[in-house]
């Protein structure tokens, strides 16, 4: 992008930001001004818009006691239990690779700001910022009096070594997600300026965040040195709510509160033990039991959700939860062969190749998928970009999409591509793990059933199929993506050539990209990146997402529920309620 | 005696050693890579090349099979691909006590419950009890460990309230707290073995009821309890402590449903999730460890042969 374009689109977005007087649920702003959003210490009725805005606030939280408020700390000892999984190896923010993991690091560890549940960057360490004119230059002024867990004091410093540690591939595996920061530089001992190479819409809510970035939660420079890193990937220490004081590995991680934390009314509780629970039949028995009162991890066997909502004694959350899953089709692989994804649709069309693709795609019935493989509870999916995104979220897709689930077209499709009634069809492949076993046996039967193909089970753990996918060796392959907070989650990284995960490791003489390629795409994402007026970069994240659902780069499946449970005795407001995060603490027990 | 054991103890850790080392190269023939899976979401070549030179893992085989190895004898058991490097010395260190727990555990619920029921149907051979006690063998060996061991949380736990569901409490924290998380899957991993165990009993001590010596004691007058317990039981002991011997050490390395189950990280879950993960440094570890406390708990079974039937010891 030239410098005047994106001067233009600063500019651009700087009169509607002093503009905006009206209200428009359109509009994420909600019609406030650049000065009303400006740092986060908001007053109320600026709250009340943004989350009008962002569908969180109904007429119901309008009533007054219709939300009970967070009840003022409560102490007592609040046991979690992380669903689908064996231990926490780490909270290190540099190391973290898991979701459930910056589940845990997000209740320890602080960023310069924290997304509120309508996913909007609020401030965390950073009291409030300014940006420049030109969107590169973003200057924190940060809290004072902040001290780590070891007591050492929080200052400027340590986002300076908190970004040299991430830029770092061989200290920390994030060191991507930092790569457009050119400089962090240190204006005073509560004050920083970070630049950036060219302007980043995700800046604020990705890379900055406390959890869903990683690579900027801000670590202790004093207890990495006097722990180590192994150590300190078990109990790290932060300047969040709560501070880790002991770690017996694969067994509980006990956080206690940080009484020296920013925010004297916070955390609810005195302590969390967060038990892992790999197996869900376990889980519901000790969620059940009263062994735990809240749960936090990997999602929620669908199975296990009925039962939950069935118990009177428990509490059952379920919200949009951010991500996407769906049926990777290798373009290189006869009968579903497309080398060239830069032809426009109606060419597309009439290849067999294509046909076939997308004659897959329509023959999924994501309502009846979704009932039988993730019991009703999950969102069908069209594309990347998830109703958790909110504002982004193309709500029209499953009207407008090629993909959408027509079983006439897609066997017509496919008899067009010279396999009618599937008959010629040569039998496919399905790379799963055990987890989604469940899943590729409800496809199966759908393929079978609506368009007469056979597709045979490769279940494989999960290295090996992460092996295969990026070495393009595979027929389809079943996988999607968790925590995926802005739109850069969703088309970044998963639908541009040069997405991390499109093949990364494949023979790149015989196949020129992975499972798609649109230079189309490919200048919508980078434009949508750079970007920061809201609007505009909206229009850019659904023209890509559109784009890569109508070219079918995946069989998209669905976008996952977030399901929280808690028991009744505990109070878990919903300012807590992010999706798919577990922050505990505005959490009470009462 | 001393000659026997320090053969005896070669023996083993040449076993340990063959073991280890055919891991080694088992793991490294596997398909899947671990770094590729652990940096999968942050999709960074540059930090997959990083690491794979900072772990050593884009050495020649044999390279890295001798720096394993002469790190291993002076007690290095390197660390854990994943997460923050923890040295696998570390996370046995804190499994090795759970699994122990329980093992013992369950070795004692085993006993418990198999020797008294092995006597029975031996001296009650072919009457009611012995048919009742077959029975209930036969459905301790049938029944899966991890469904016994989801009734019991269910009528215990989740119906009754009295002991927790799951989880691990080491004893330093009370004694009650340590036995009460660990009774459920104690007596989930014990039945089975309680019930090969009770089989051995049975048929070993029919053997030695049949024998001159037993039938002597009871023509010289002696009780039916004295030629039972001083006589013929001690002498069928030897096949039951084989048995038993053998059990114990599979209740080591074999517990890992049971652990699942009950969400207790133990040795089992710790080598599964590492072969799982192609966690090289922790598999080669857990297999070390696994096959040591195999290894040496036959050996300390055969020396218990010598103390119980001193005829072994002379011929050792």
């Amino acid at each position: 992008m030239t410098k005047r374009k994106q001067s233009d689109l600063t500019q651009s977005m700087k009169l509607r930001w002093d503009d905006a007087n009206d209200f428009d649920r359109a509009d994420p702003m909600a019609g406030l001004s650049h000065k009303d959003i400006a740092g986060p210490q908001l007053d109320r009725r600026v709250v009340l818009r943004l989350l009008a805005a962002s569908g969180a606030l109904t007429a119901a939280h309008l009533m007054p006691g219709a939300v009970a408020p967070a009840r003022a700390a409560s102490g007592g000892t609040l046991r979690a239990g992380w669903s689908g999984v064996g231990e926490f190896r780490t909270i290190d923010p540099a190391q973290i690779n898991q979701v459930l993991l910056f589940q845990i690091a997000s209740n320890v560890m602080s960023g310069l700001t924290h997304i509120n549940p309508a996913l909007q960057a609020e401030g965390d360490l950073a009291i409030d910022w300014e940006v420049d004119a030109s969107g590169t230059e973003y200057t924190f002024n940060l809290r004072e009096g902040v001290t780590f867990h070891n007591g050492d004091a929080f200052t400027a410093d340590d986002v300076i070594y908190t970004y040299q540690r991430s830029k770092d591939p061989q200290k920390s595996i994030h060191s991507r997600v930092v790569a457009n920061i050119s400089d962090v530089e240190k204006l005073g001992p509560h004050k920083v300026k970070i630049t950036l190479a060219a302007p980043q819409a995700s800046l604020l809510v990705k890379t900055l965040e406390r959890s869903s970035g990683r690579a900027m939660t801000i670590v202790s420079r004093g207890a990495i040195e006097s722990m180590g890193l192994s150590d300190y990937g078990l109990r790290a220490v932060g300047t969040g709510p709560f501070k880790v004081t002991d770690h017996q590995l694969g067994q509980s991680m006990t956080l206690e509160r940080n009484e020296a934390y920013w925010d004297p009314d916070r955390p609810g509780v005195d302590k969390v033990i967060i038990t892992p629970i790999i197996d869900p039949e376990p889980f519901a028995a000790a969620m059940e039991a009263g062994d735990i009162h809240i749960s936090g991890g990997n999602p929620i066997p669908p199975e296990l959700v009925d039962r939950f909502e069935q118990n009177p004694d428990l509490v059952t959350s379920i919200i949009p939860g951010p991500g996407f899953q769906g049926i990777f089709m290798n373009p290189w692989r006869d009968p579903m062969k497309v080398p060239d994804f830069s032809l426009p649709i109606e060419e597309l069309k009439t290849q067999p190749g294509f046909m076939v693709r997308l004659a897959i795609a329509k023959a999924i019935d994501r309502d009846l998928y979704n009932r039988q493989a993730q019991f009703g509870r999950a969102t069908p999916a069209y594309g990347t970009i998830n109703p958790a995104m909110g504002f982004y979220y193309d709500t029209a897709i499953s009207q407008t999409s090629e993909q959408r689930s027509d079983a006439e077209a897609a066997q017509k499709l496919l008899a067009d591509a010279g396999f009618p009634n599937g008959e010629g069809f040569p039998e496919l492949r399905i790379l799963c793990t055990a987890s989604t076993r469940r899943d590729c046996l409800v496809i199966k039967n759908i393929l079978k059933r609506n368009l007469g193909i056979n597709v045979e089970l490769d279940v494989k753990d999960f290295p090996v199929l992460l092996d295969d996918f990026q070495t393009m060796n595979f027929d389809l392959c079943r996988l999607g993506s968790g925590g995926d907070f802005d739109p850069d989650d969703g088309i970044v990284d998963w639908v541009q050539t040069a997405s991390k995960f499109n093949g990364r490791n494949r023979n790149k003489d015989e196949m020129p990209f992975g499972w798609f390629s649109d230079p189309e795409v490919d200048r919508l994402v980078a434009e949508q990146s750079v970007t920061p007026d809201p609007d505009a970069r909206k229009a850019l994240v659904q023209a890509a997402n559109k784009i890569s659902s109508d070219k079918v780069a995946q069989a998209f499946l669905y976008h996952p529920a977030d399901v929280m449970v808690w028991r009744k005795d505990v109070n878990f407001p919903s300012e807590s309620r992010i999706p798919g995060l577990v922050d505990l603490d505005r959490v009470t027990l009462g | 005696m001393i000659e026997y054991f320090l053969k005896r103890l070669l023996g083993a850790a040449l076993v340990m050693w063959a073991v280890a080392t055919l891991v080694f190269f088992m793991l490294r023939i596997l398909p899947g890579d671990p770094l590729a899976a652990m940096l999968f979401d942050a999709g960074d070549l540059g930090a997959v090349d990083e690491l794979r030179i900072k772990f050593g893992l884009d050495q020649p085989l044999y390279v890295q099979y001798w720096r394993w190895f002469t790190l291993m004898l002076q007690g290095d058991m390197g660390a854990s691909i994943y997460g923050s490097r923890v040295p696998v010395s570390q996370i046995l260190a804190e499994a090795a006590p759970r699994t122990l727990s329980l093992a013992l555990l369950s070795f004692f619920v085993a006993i418990l419950i198999a020797i008294p029921a092995g006597l029975i149907s031996a001296l009650r051979r072919g009457r009611p009890i012995d048919h009742g006690v077959t029975f209930i063998a036969f459905l301790g060996l049938s029944m899966p460990d991890f469904w016994l061991a989801i009734l019991l949380i269910l009528l215990f736990a989740v119906n009754l309230g009295w002991f927790p569901a799951i989880g691990y409490v080491p004893m330093s924290e009370g004694f009650w707290p340590w036995l009460s998380h660990l009774i459920m899957p104690a007596i989930a991993a014990g039945t089975a073995f309680s019930a090969i165990i009770a089989r051995m009993v049975r048929s070993s001590m029919l053997e030695v009821l049949k024998t001159d010596y037993v039938r002597v004691a009871y023509a010289k007058g002696l009780s039916p309890r004295d030629v039972v317990m001083r006589h013929a039981f001690p002498n069928a002991l030897i096949p039951v402590i084989t048995v038993t011997g053998i059990a114990f050490g599979l209740l080591m390395a074999s517990t890992v449903v049971v652990e699942t189950v009950f969400a207790i990280k133990g040795l089992g879950r710790i080598l599964i999730e590492g072969i799982l993960n192609r966690d090289y440094p922790v598999v080669q570890g857990a297999i070390l460890a696994v096959s040591g406390i195999f290894v040496f708990v036959n050996l300390a079974v055969d020396l218990l042969y010598g103390v119980i039937d001193p005829r072994i010891r002379v011929q050792g």
